[in-house]
């Protein structure tokens, strides 16, 4: 069912990039590259989702903070964000594991709305931590491999952002070889299908699910060491990836990782459509609202129908 | 007994709160009206809160109620108190026909939803440079009453009574037992005869029109407004922590938790410039996770252990 959705809504973009393609290749080139930012952002959160149940509001913020250690680490040192990569995601890792076990464990049998509120506090205290400890003022580190760009024929474009495409569709294979091949992966799964289920036969339904919130933490604030490479940061840089990272998860639908890929295309391509035109340039921001209202409208009355 | 002893003491709260301005000066006024906007905006949300459903867009509409009044006086040349009544009225007509979509969803789906709606607003706004004065925002000819801080502490007074007023209301008519049921388990609602969309709309509009009209209030206290002021997250982020705090689903509860955060937000951002919204932060989560009936919750326990 889930793959024979994924293989119409790829058609359907194969045919609309194709068009694109001929007709404005800028739109499609900047647009796929935002895709892999928004992809590689919303991943995390929908492995999350889809074996824990939990909607991590404060998911943005773990890559805000992430970036922000990042920043202090390279200040320091001179250190490159790639080298500080691993160091850092195995903090943030250490991170969401004590956050899992600390909060989030304690209110997974409390209702929905505790949990909300729960991770919205969360993302309020992390966003205030930066504002406390480095102020609102933005901060930047500047590479000169960023600018990269290539030419062909009159066409120039810059390259580097491409990066986040390469960690996108990483990440949705890794993702897949872990769940599908390793044992820990397997028992994951099991608990996200059915997790009394999966106590029953014996797993450990607890430890999946704090491993699951060490390695969504671990990848995402992988993506905050590369966020900073290419962004200036602020304690509110992360809040809309939380929310554009909900939209592209609900439009895929919950627990259909590679799916994100598609929708992420979508928005990336959208957004820039818009960009294109002086007079739809300052509308972009609203695509993915539009998107999201009409996406989650559309489950919910489809869903009505069945 | 106890209820005549809940009149008498709400009847002075409102006697003394009424006369206040007499001893003030300007800034303890000024910090009292933030207080009351603030506490008006966690009760409404607690309303809405009975029936289970999270709002997220209280920033949204408090910013649509201010936007809808100032370019009422702005565009259509409108007395400012008359534009406060139409901008109330706008609002809420605007959230009767967006509950028609958004309470069908549920959960997770819906508080996202109103958090999505709140940017919808705030970008349309910051867009429309012609209408809306863009990101530079509107200023008013005047500040309503010519400014005079008595008055504009009654008319938030009033905004606050109007608010309390209806929450009073809503819990002690057969709306709370709808509500409550919906929340509690809205399969049996249903089977019970509760026409739950019905309720909700009802529910969901009131409440917005109620967060419309404090935005009204706002805009025309201080004479001028931009997007990021009206829509300011911490216009859903501070009464969600205040209810939370003091005990939700009651009124008395956001009550005291405004009372409680207001004045402490008030010391605390002349001691933090940067960040003391983290206490908010930290507050939300400890409440959660240790204390989920909040204050109120809290009390009535203890009282309910000594009469044990």
């Amino acid at each position: 069912m889930a793959n024979k959705r994924n293989r119409t809504a790829g058609l359907v973009l194969a045919a609309a990039v194709l068009g694109i393609l001929v007709w404005r290749p800028t739109v499609l080139i900047y647009g796929l590259q935002a895709a892999g930012l928004y992809a590689s952002i919303a991943i995390p959160m929908g492995l999350i989702l889809g074996i824990v149940h939990i909607v991590n509001l404060a998911h943005g913020e773990f890559m805000m903070a992430a970036s922000y250690l990042t920043y202090t680490i390279c200040r320091a040192s001179g250190m490159d964000p790639y080298l500080a990569l691993l160091p850092v995601a195995a903090v943030t890792a250490a991170f969401g594991f004590l956050v899992y076990r600390l909060t989030i464990r304690r209110a997974l049998k409390a209702p929905e709305l505790n949990q909300l509120i729960l991770t919205f506090g969360l993302a309020i205290l992390l966003t205030q931590a930066a504002n406390l400890l480095f102020t609102s003022q933005t901060r930047k580190l500047s590479f000169e491999y960023v600018s990269a760009s290539v030419d062909i024929g009159d066409l120039s474009f810059g390259v580097y952002n491409f990066v986040f495409v390469a960690i996108a569709v990483a990440m949705v294979v890794g993702l897949r070889l872990f769940l599908t091949r390793t044992k820990a992966g397997k028992a994951a799964l099991a608990v996200g299908q059915n997790p009394r289920g999966a106590a029953i036969v014996g797993i450990d339904v607890d430890r999946a699910y704090a491993l699951t919130f060490a390695l969504a933490s671990a990848m995402v604030g992988l993506m905050g060491a590369v966020f900073i490479t290419r962004s200036s940061i602020f304690p509110a840089v992360g809040s809309p990836f939380t929310m554009k990272s909900f939209c592209l998860i609900a439009m895929a639908g919950i627990g259909n990782i590679p799916g994100i890929l598609a929708s992420s295309v979508l928005l990336g391509v959208s957004e820039n459509f818009l960009k294109a035109f002086r007079g739809t340039r300052e509308w972009a921001d609203i695509v993915f609202f539009v998107l999201i209202i009409s996406v989650i409208l559309g489950r919910s009355i489809r869903g009505k129908k069945a | 007994m106890k209820r005549t002893a809940t009149y008498a003491a709400a009847a002075i709260a409102a006697v003394v709160l009424a006369v206040l301005p007499a001893f003030l000066g300007a800034y303890p006024l000024n910090v009292a009206r933030s207080v009351m906007t603030y506490m008006a905006l966690a009760v409404s949300w607690d309303m809405l809160l009975r029936s289970g459903q999270i709002s997220f867009g209280i920033a949204g509409l408090f910013g649509l109620g201010s936007y809808a009044s100032a370019l009422l006086v702005l565009r259509a040349g409108m007395d400012p108190v008359l534009s406060l009544v139409f901008a109330t009225l706008l609002t809420g007509a605007i959230a009767y026909a967006l509950g028609f979509a958004v309470l069908r969803l549920r959960a997770m789906y819906f508080s996202i939803t109103t958090l999505a709606l709140a940017e919808i607003f705030r970008i349309v706004l910051h867009n429309l440079h012609d209408f809306s004065g863009g990101p530079e925002g509107v200023v008013l000819p005047g500040v309503i009453f010519g400014g005079a801080a008595p008055a504009l502490y009654w008319l938030c007074l009033a905004g606050l009574a109007i608010t309390l007023g209806t929450s009073w209301y809503f819990e002690r008519s057969k709306l709370h037992l709808a509500l409550t049921a919906i929340r509690n388990d809205e399969t049996s609602a249903r089977a019970s005869g509760v026409d739950i969309f019905k309720y909700l709309l009802v529910a969901f509009t009131v409440t917005s029109t109620l967060q419309g009209m404090m935005g009204a209030i706002q805009v025309q206290s201080y004479g001028f407004t931009t997007p990021e002021t009206a829509f300011d997250a911490n216009f859903t982020l501070l009464p969600l922590a205040m209810a939370l705090l003091g005990g939700i689903h009651s009124t008395l509860g956001p009550i005291a938790g405004a009372v409680l955060l207001g004045i402490a937000s008030e010391w605390l951002k002349l001691k933090i410039p940067y960040g003391h919204l983290v206490v908010y932060g930290i507050i939300i989560v400890l409440v959660i996770l240790l204390m989920p009936r909040g204050l109120v919750g809290l009390a009535r326990n203890r009282r309910a252990g000594r009469r044990a």
